[in-house]
């Protein structure tokens, strides 16, 4: 089957698929559209995800997907050779599964990703940033899903659902929290070190998918680099992203 | 053991459960979690979803929350359940995991957001935020206007199918909430430009009959009553 891979390894869904695909050993073309130079909204985009969002997939040419669980999902079964702890046929891991990637929509990927588009990502491209309200109420969300992620998704084991081994959904859920890696030093270890057990399945997960996890986000660190070099530079008033809780 | 669902027919995603265990024959037992009234956060409840929402389904030992898992579990569970609820084919499967992960940010948050900012917030005499509320309004549209143009080009049912799947029975279920919650002037500008969105509410309400009518009686009701008492809220203030 051939497939081709439309994404921007800045988006934390983007490198799920590719980390995905990497460590099954699936054949695929990667292909970049760059969402900070608005390729996402061109036309020739447009015809192939009108949602204008990445990451999307093509199978033969002609099966188009987007939403990232829905193509991770459709990988797992229609690609031979991928290990069954990724998606496994147990019906009660495979709810699971499935539960924890929706929790994920209104709660991780509310949070994290907005509240580092707020405040460090919209900036640096010169865009106005929504009320800043919405930067609070998004550090809020994501202190209650890092909480819900230690005391609840990661209490019976080292990964979310397959106790001792990562499924789509770690993968998934470990993206996303790695967009925190943008903010500052101060304020990453602020917000995340408290989750003991968040720190370890995310170094667990990294292990698990090497050298793969590190390659893809390889852009992400480079940018991290820059930010934080930029932030040592020009003292910039992060207040609102103290926590008041 | 029964399978327990948890629920309040006031939730757009319970009766997503319901129906589809009534169109389906799966005998169940069905426990109200009163939303209005906060039985959501009971410890007695928080013990069963530590994220104290509806539904939750408690199937023996296996206890699980989230709709779009729990249709696909009772889908897969039941052998009676027709296929067109949850089809085998995987590029069929695929285009229905994708409406529903669609749904989360799209229909459910503008859904959601329009029916706090104008209904919830001034039952309760509390101001709203006009940003916030212009937000959840134009998420609303744009959702509106991709399941006219995109979700629903193809065929009576989402994703081009000729039979309802589970997304039709989540994704009405929201329709429903704005359509019976809202005032007739804000039901009017925001639904009625939506001409295949309307048709495809009543095509699932005749594909799911008589269970969607009576699901969905509760709503009838109470939107009626809280339409009134806005309105009268309203007129006092003029």
């Amino acid at each position: 089957m051939a497939l081709k891979v439309y994404v921007d390894r800045m988006s934390q869904p983007s490198r799920a698929v590719l980390i995905f695909c990497k460590v099954n050993g699936i054949d695929y073309e990667e292909i970049l559209v760059d969402i900070s130079k608005h390729k996402h909204v061109a036309p020739e985009y447009k015809a192939i995800n009108p949602m204008c969002q990445v990451p999307t997939v093509v199978v033969d040419g002609k099966f188009k997907l987007f939403e990232s669980h829905a193509i991770l999902i459709y990988i797992c079964c229609a690609f031979p050779g991928v290990a069954s702890h990724w998606y496994p046929s147990d019906p009660f891991q495979r709810s699971k599964i499935h539960s924890v990637l929706d929790w994920h929509h209104s709660n991780l990927r509310q949070s994290a990703g907005v509240l580092v588009w707020n405040t460090i990502l919209a900036p640096r491209h010169g865009l106005p940033l929504k009320h800043p309200l919405v930067a609070e109420e998004s550090e809020k969300l994501l202190v209650r899903s890092l909480s819900k992620l230690e005391d609840f998704w990661l209490k019976d084991g080292q990964f979310l659902v397959v106790s001792s081994q990562p499924s789509i959904a770690d993968i998934r859920l470990v993206c996303e929290i790695m967009q925190l890696e943008l903010l500052s030093e101060k304020d990453y270890d602020r917000i995340l070190k408290p989750y003991k057990k968040v720190v370890q399945w995310i170094e667990d997960t990294r292990r698990a998918t090497a050298p793969h996890f590190d390659e893809v986000h390889g852009i992400l660190f480079k940018v991290q680099k820059r930010l934080r070099k930029r932030m040592a530079t020009e003292p910039v008033n992060y207040n609102h992203l103290k926590s008041k809780l | 053991m029964t399978l327990k669902v948890y629920c309040d027919r006031m939730s757009q995603p319970s009766r997503a459960i319901l129906i589809f265990c009534k169109m389906n024959g799966i005998e169940f037992e069905e426990i109200t979690i009163n939303i209005l009234k906060g039985e959501q956060h009971t410890p007695e409840y928080k013990v069963i979803n530590p994220m104290c929402q509806v539904p939750t389904i408690v199937d023996g030992d296996f206890t699980l929350f989230e709709s779009h898992a729990i249709l696909i579990y009772l889908s897969c569970k039941y052998p009676g359940v027709a296929s067109h609820w949850y089809p085998s084919d995987l590029i069929e499967r695929a285009k229905v995991h994708s409406v529903l992960d669609w749904h989360h940010a799209n229909l459910r948050r503008g859904s959601v957001g329009v029916i706090i900012n104008n209904v919830m917030l001034p039952l309760n005499g509390v101001p709203s935020n006009p940003q916030a509320a212009e937000e959840a309004e134009k998420t609303l549209e744009k959702a509106l206007t991709v399941l006219e143009t995109f979700w629903l080009k193809d065929g009576p049912f989402l994703v081009g199918r000729s039979q309802p799947s589970i997304a039709d029975l989540n994704l009405v279920s929201e329709v429903m909430e704005l359509d019976q919650l809202l005032s007739k002037e804000l039901r009017d500008r925001i639904l009625s430009p939506y001409k295949k969105v309307l048709q495809w509410v009543e095509d699932t309400k005749s594909a799911t009959a008589p269970h969607f009518e009576e699901i969905h009686g509760v709503l009838f009701k109470t939107g009626k009553e809280l339409r009134e008492q806005l309105a009268s809220q309203s007129g006092k203030n003029e």
